[in-house]
């Protein structure tokens, strides 16, 4: 019913379908609900004005369950489209929908655990009274349907303030949840995403069974990679041993990715589980051992995180470490390495030895070991002051400030320089200063993420672990986000990690060429920079401090404003289009301009020339334009001055302009100065001095303007706009029906203009008059008064 | 909701295509059939993917693409579950899932997705309740050349003691013959996962159980299935670690199970009978999921030696654990070699037959096929392994585990069984066939070396 999906099919419909809902046959109320819907996906007011929402709640207490599963779901939808409350739960309905869901399809039951969902119980013994309604419906045999009870389950849970309830709970709640294990890979894919974060808030429901989260050998790699995090989180003191064991076991299979997932696991267990960390730390020993290349790069990698997590408590096991030195080839694990040198370099006899091999090639490392190089050697340094660290020091500090073109690396060894030539002690205390312990991030969501995604529990956006607003784009709303819009950086990454499998990413604690962004180094630079702490905080101190200044200085001049009117179009300037206008900015006059290319070429070398003008307008300084590319735009702010050359006779508002760049002829072209932009700030009179200064001006000074076209609507509105403009209000009165204002203006030289609006608010038709010592500025002025109250 | 659901075949060509509320471009089937080649080539797949604000979820039956896409935030689960239950009540339509039969019923598959799927909602995907709305014959396909789908599938293959027509029989057409034949299936499926510990013992051990029906019975009469009596559900506050206490009590403990809808368990608390209404088409009765340990019906020893330089010997015993009157078939072996291994030359024990064996040198992967294993023998490969170069470290680090598939019929591991079934309808004279079979099946059967 109601497929016909056009706006003139709707009024035929509307007759049949009321009778439809409430027809004998209950196939025919069910299929008309679901139409009810439809037709407010086509024409909602209709359904609003025919009261269709009203025998749609009437359905819910429909004597025939699937009837009452149609009504929910199409009242969620209509609820979902619109903005007014339309579905609410009341407790009678609650209690009508808990009795329909034991008789309903699976599907239905699925709808109305989901609009259920949404019912906040008013106390806890509600609460306890809806789970235990829900609770046999983990029983089903339907996936879809035990998720939707667990996401019920689990917010009722909230409100339960009972232990041995919420126990209880949590032990009915484990068996169904580890029986979706047993479904198919898709479905267990889903089920382990939701668990992961079910483990997050309450890590007893599953406690007991991290066995069912071992992998099995066929699993598809993508089941697996999500066991693996399951495992990391639910691993304690008293499981670590069986846990670690498969650990191993996964480090020694096929799939290069799912290795190192398990190689890091290893370690984040590690950092997680201070008591177990000598017995991961063996493990990952008797790994690097097999001397596979890639299970020891992504070893050593993780090591270096449990130093940071321990500091000198496990330096014994550096000369096995040192062994493998050579087959490092990956920059990640490189520069892990270079950092355990560095930061150890007291205790190793040969470090000065090793880090001279990594030196050679200095210059064609990827910058992320380049960095750790230039740490590790200060650190060298600092530790061991004697010839052979010097000379290194010497070379590394060459390379990294002459050589390189990267910012990053130059900058820190800048700073690493000045340090070391000005105050070396200071420098100890910078270089080898004590380093945060990290922590474990297994739980890495922040609480108000998981709590959005915990209330969408068996949705896309648990599998995503994304809030549904982030992916959700409905058919009507035009725009398309992409997709990774403002993103918790950790988040980010760990998605795009577990979706595309790509082990390298964000799982395990950040490490400081991990994090690509500027932004992050600074928001977390404990974790962003291992090696040297204090150093590129510094650095991005200064970095940030420079931003702030600079940027918002020109962030004004550069974009924000109305568009500018189009001087010089892009047809007559071959291709270079000029907009500008004169504009007034904390007391300056500025020429604000915006230049567009639209060539084939890059424009450059831009210059302005002002001719001669009635109120002598001239550039205070050169023309500030970028090269610009192809294609693209620059908008600038010209500082302007006045009475430079004055051209003579009467004054008017003509100002012309001419602009040129290097590839291309000159361009003139013509703007219109208003007076307003002249208005200065001191423009305002005191009551008294006006009426002087109006009853000394002669008669013959007064000048008077009807404009009939305008209209004055909101007297505080226009006000408050002359005043930004410098047109300052005095007085008002009124005159019979018409209202009259008093403003008073100034224009450079200390001209005053005094002004009499007189007007009917509502009604078109404005009448200005003016006295002003300089009468022959009267039509400038006149021109922008129509323009100020236009606007 | 779903705003589309269509069908894919392997070459990717739209085979079914409904659109049900056209908030979807209708070039989503081509994006998506794009996306999927991509991945194969990745080796990952299932996330559900999101391509311009669509949400695509599929699933993959007798190697068709079954598809739904929405733009909304819906319970992948749902999505997931309806595909598969769609693409079972096509079959039980239909009788064959295939392209060819999609194709030549496309009226009637359109009939049935109208009437399973409403602006997206899913109204119904019972074949019993779909019966009185659809009318459509359906075209039936010859069946011969196909593979079968559903659980049931395994009594096909080997020993052909099962009536091969019921599988591929409509719900709703009628035997060729005219009269419909009376009969039931019940089987107990059952697939067990096991790690063995290098040393033997058993790390892990699992059954996936499930108890499928699938009726003929005209009328539909009330069928009581009485399992065993001493079937106990949840190890109470036991932690998995300590469910060996339980062993050689002889109660079977299932640690969780779910019931089909239609079932009604009135008594099951009493004398563990379910009673049901059996819905035309097949379902799963019940499916359950238990840890209690087991005999494992095979136990597998593996030994690798060193034998002078540059070679290995690899000694591989197999032992059937259940009795011999049972034979299990298609039993395969498979075990990763180290990777320097440039060959492999292997020794059966004399006599032996209906044994392959194979080394893949592009994966380094041992394989011995054994197509019957019959309960209570032994059977032992040598391999003879030749390096091309000086192990690192220890070589039993660099090989294993050994992972089994095998298929045991009328044999299960959780001794859980159908005691009787009983059908309620008043005529003595009315006898249907009744089948219960019973079968084991390796889902991650690994030993660790």
């Amino acid at each position: 019913m109601g497929c016909i999906r056009v706006d003139k099919i709707t009024e035929y419909l509307c007759d049949p379908l009321q009778r439809c809902l409430k027809d004998d046959d209950p196939y025919v109320r069910k299929t008309a609900a679901i139409c009810v819907a439809k037709l407010y996906d086509i024409n909602a007011e209709l359904v609003e004005d025919r009261g269709f929402l009203d025998s749609l709640k009437d359905l819910i207490s429909d004597n025939n369950p699937m009837v009452v599963a149609n009504a929910v779901a199409a009242l969620a939808e209509i609820q979902e489209n619109s903005s007014g409350p339309i579905f609410e739960i009341t407790t009678p309905t609650l209690t009508k929908l808990l009795t329909a869901l034991n008789e309903c399809t699976e599907w239905g039951q699925v709808f109305i655990l989901d609009a259920l969902s949404r019912y906040k119980a008013s106390d806890a013994r509600e609460a306890e009274n809806i789970v235990e309604r829900v609770t046999p419906r983990l029983q089903h045999a339907n996936c879809a349907v035990v998720l939707s009870a667990v996401k019920m389950i689990l917010q009722q849970m909230e409100l339960i303030t009972s232990t041995d309830v919420v126990r209880n709970l949590c032990k009915k709640m484990a068996p169904p949840l580890v029986t979706l294990l047993s479904a198919e890979p898709e479905i267990q894919y889903v089920a382990l995403r939701n668990i992961n974060l079910i483990v997050q808030r309450r890590p007893t429901i599953l406690a007991h069974e991290i066995k069912v989260f071992f992998c099995k050998y066929n699993d598809p790699i993508y089941v697996k990679m999500e066991k693996l995090e399951i495992m990391i989180k639910l691993a304690s003191d008293r499981n670590i041993d069986q846990v670690l064991l498969e650990f191993k076991e996964y480090a020694t299979e096929v799939d290069v990715d799912f290795v190192r997932k398990a190689v890091r696991a290893i370690g984040r267990c590690a950092i997680k589980l201070e008591r177990a960390a000598e017995r991961c730390i063996s493990v990952l020993l008797e790994l690097i051992k097999i001397k596979v290349n890639y299970v020891v790069q992504e070893a050593i990698i993780v090591i270096k995180d449990i130093f940071r997590r321990y500091p000198n408590t496990y330096e014994s096991i550096i000369a096995t470490l040192c062994e493998s030195l050579d087959t490092l080839d990956e920059p990640e694990a490189k520069a892990s390495m270079i950092w355990i040198i560095g930061e150890y370099a007291e205790r190793i006899d040969n470090a000065d030895e090793l880090l001279e091999s990594f030196l050679e090639s200095f210059p064609e490392e990827p910058p992320q070991v380049q960095l750790q190089l230039l740490t590790a050697t200060v650190k060298l340094f600092l530790k061991k002051p004697t010839e052979g660290p010097q000379q290194m020091i010497q070379v590394v500090l060459n390379n990294a400030t002459v050589e390189t073109d990267n910012p990053d690396l130059r900058d820190r060894a800048y700073i690493y320089w000045r340090l070391l030539s000005t105050d070396p002690e200071a420098a100890k205390d910078v270089v080898l200063a004590e380093k945060p312990v990290i922590s474990d991030d297994s739980n890495q969501l922040d609480s108000t993420l998981l709590d959005e995604l915990l209330a969408n529990i068996a949705t896309l956006s648990s599998v995503y672990h994304k809030p549904p607003d982030a992916f959700v784009t409905r058919a009507k709303t035009a725009t398309q986000k992409t997709e990774d819009d403002d993103y918790p950086d950790g988040n980010e990454t760990r998605y795009s990690e577990t979706l595309s499998n790509a082990a390298n990413g964000g799982a395990s604690p950040p490490s400081s060429s991990s994090v690509p962004h500027a932004a992050a180094r600074q928001s977390a630079p404990a974790p962003a920079a291992p090696a040297p702490a204090a150093v590129p905080d510094l650095l991005s101190d200064l970095i940030g401090l420079d931003n702030n200044q600079i940027v918002p200085a020109d962030q004004p001049a550069t974009s924000s404003g109305p568009p500018l009117p189009i001087l010089l179009p892009a047809g007559s300037g071959q291709g270079l289009q000029i907009s500008a206008q004169l504009v007034r900015q904390d007391g300056q006059i500025f020429y604000s301009l915006l230049f567009e290319n639209n060539t084939q070429i890059t424009l450059d070398g831009f210059m302005i020339q002002f001719n001669k003008n009635s109120f002598g307008l001239a550039a205070a300084g050169p023309l500030q334009v970028p090269p610009l590319a192809p294609g693209a735009s620059a908008r600038t702010l010209l500082p302007m001055v006045l009475f430079q050359n004055t051209s003579t006779g009467p004054p008017n508002t003509l100002l012309q302009v001419a602009v040129k760049n290097s590839q291309q002829p000159v361009w003139y072209f013509n703007d219109k100065i208003l007076l307003h932009v002249f208005f200065t700030e001191d423009g305002r009179m005191e009551r008294t001095s006006f009426l002087e200064t109006w009853r000394s001006l002669p008669d013959s000074n007064e000048v008077l303007k009807e404009f009939p076209g305008i209209m004055v609507t909101s007297a505080e509105a226009t006000l408050d706009r002359l005043a930004a403009s410098n047109m300052f209000f005095i007085a008002k009165r009124k005159h019979a029906n018409q209202d009259v204002f008093y403003f008073s203006a100034k224009i450079p030289r200390g001209i005053p203009f005094l002004i009499e609006l007189t007007t009917i608010i509502g009604n078109p038709g404005v009448k200005c008059a003016i006295k002003t010592p300089n009468p022959e500025m009267a039509p400038l002025f006149f021109e922008a008064v129509e323009t100020l109250l236009k606007a | 909701m779903i705003s589309q659901f269509f069908v894919l075949s392997q070459r990717g060509d739209n085979i079914v295509f409904r659109d049900y509320r056209g908030e979807v471009a209708k070039g989503s089937a081509e994006i998506f059939f794009r996306k999927v080649k991509f991945w194969k080539e990745d080796g990952q797949e299932e996330a559900p993917p999101n391509v311009g604000g669509v949400n695509y979820f599929h699933v993959k039956v007798v190697g068709l693409l079954f598809v739904a896409t929405t733009r909304v935030n819906v319970s992948p689960s749902l999505v997931l579950e309806l595909l598969q239950r769609i693409a079972r009540v096509i079959k039980d339509y239909l009788g064959v899932l295939s392209e060819d039969s999609l194709r030549k019923n496309f009226v009637l598959v359109y009939e049935l997705l109208d009437e399973v799927i409403d602006f997206g909602y899913m109204q119904t995907t019972s074949t019993e309740v779909l019966k009185s709305y659809i009318f459509n014959e359906p075209i039936v396909v010859d069946a011969a050349r196909l593979q079968p789908l559903g659980p049931a599938a395994i009594f096909m293959q080997g020993t052909k003691r099962m009536p091969g027509t019921a599988i591929t029989k409509s719900v709703v057409a009628n035997e060729p013959g005219g009269r419909k034949r009376e009969e039931i299936f019940v089987d107990i499926i059952e697939k067990i996962s096991v790690t063995f510990s290098s040393s033997g013992y058993i790390l892990t051990s699992e059954i996936d159980g499930t108890i499928q029906m699938k009726s003929y019975l005209t009328g539909n009469p009330e069928i009581r299935l009485a399992l065993n009596e001493d079937l106990s559900i949840g190890r109470g506050g036991e932690s998995a670690n300590d469910y060996r206490s339980s062993y050689g009590s002889g109660a079977v403990i299932l640690d969780d199970c779910n019931f089909h809808e239609s079932v009604r368990l009135d008594s099951f608390d009493m004398d563990r009978t379910l009673a049901l209404v059996p819905p035309d088409g097949e379902f799963p009765v019940m499916n359950y999921r238990m840890t209690q340990e087991f005999k494992p019906p095979f136990h597998i020893n593996c030994l690798i030696e060193e034998a002078g330089h540059l070679k290995a010997e690899v000694i591989l015993k197999v032992r059937a654990e259940f009795p011999s009157n049972i034979t299990a078939n298609t039993v395969v072996l498979e075990m990763p070699l180290p990777k320097y291994t440039t060959r492999a030359s292997f020794e059966l024990e004399p006599g032996a037959t209906g044994q392959r064996t194979d080394f893949k040198g592009a994966n380094k992967k041992l394989e011995w096929d054994l197509e019957k294993f019959v309960g209570g023998v032994e059977h032992t490969l040598r391999a003879k392994l030749t390096f091309s170069q000086e192990l690192h470290a220890n070589i039993i680090k660099e090989a294993g585990p050994v992972s089994m598939t095998f298929t045991i019929p009328m044999y299960n591991v959780s001794r859980l069984q159908v005691k009787y079934l009983q059908i309620a309808k008043k005529s003595s004279s009315y006898n249907p066939y009744r089948w219960v079979r019973y079968v084991t099946q390796a889902n991650s059967y690994v030993a660790r070396i």
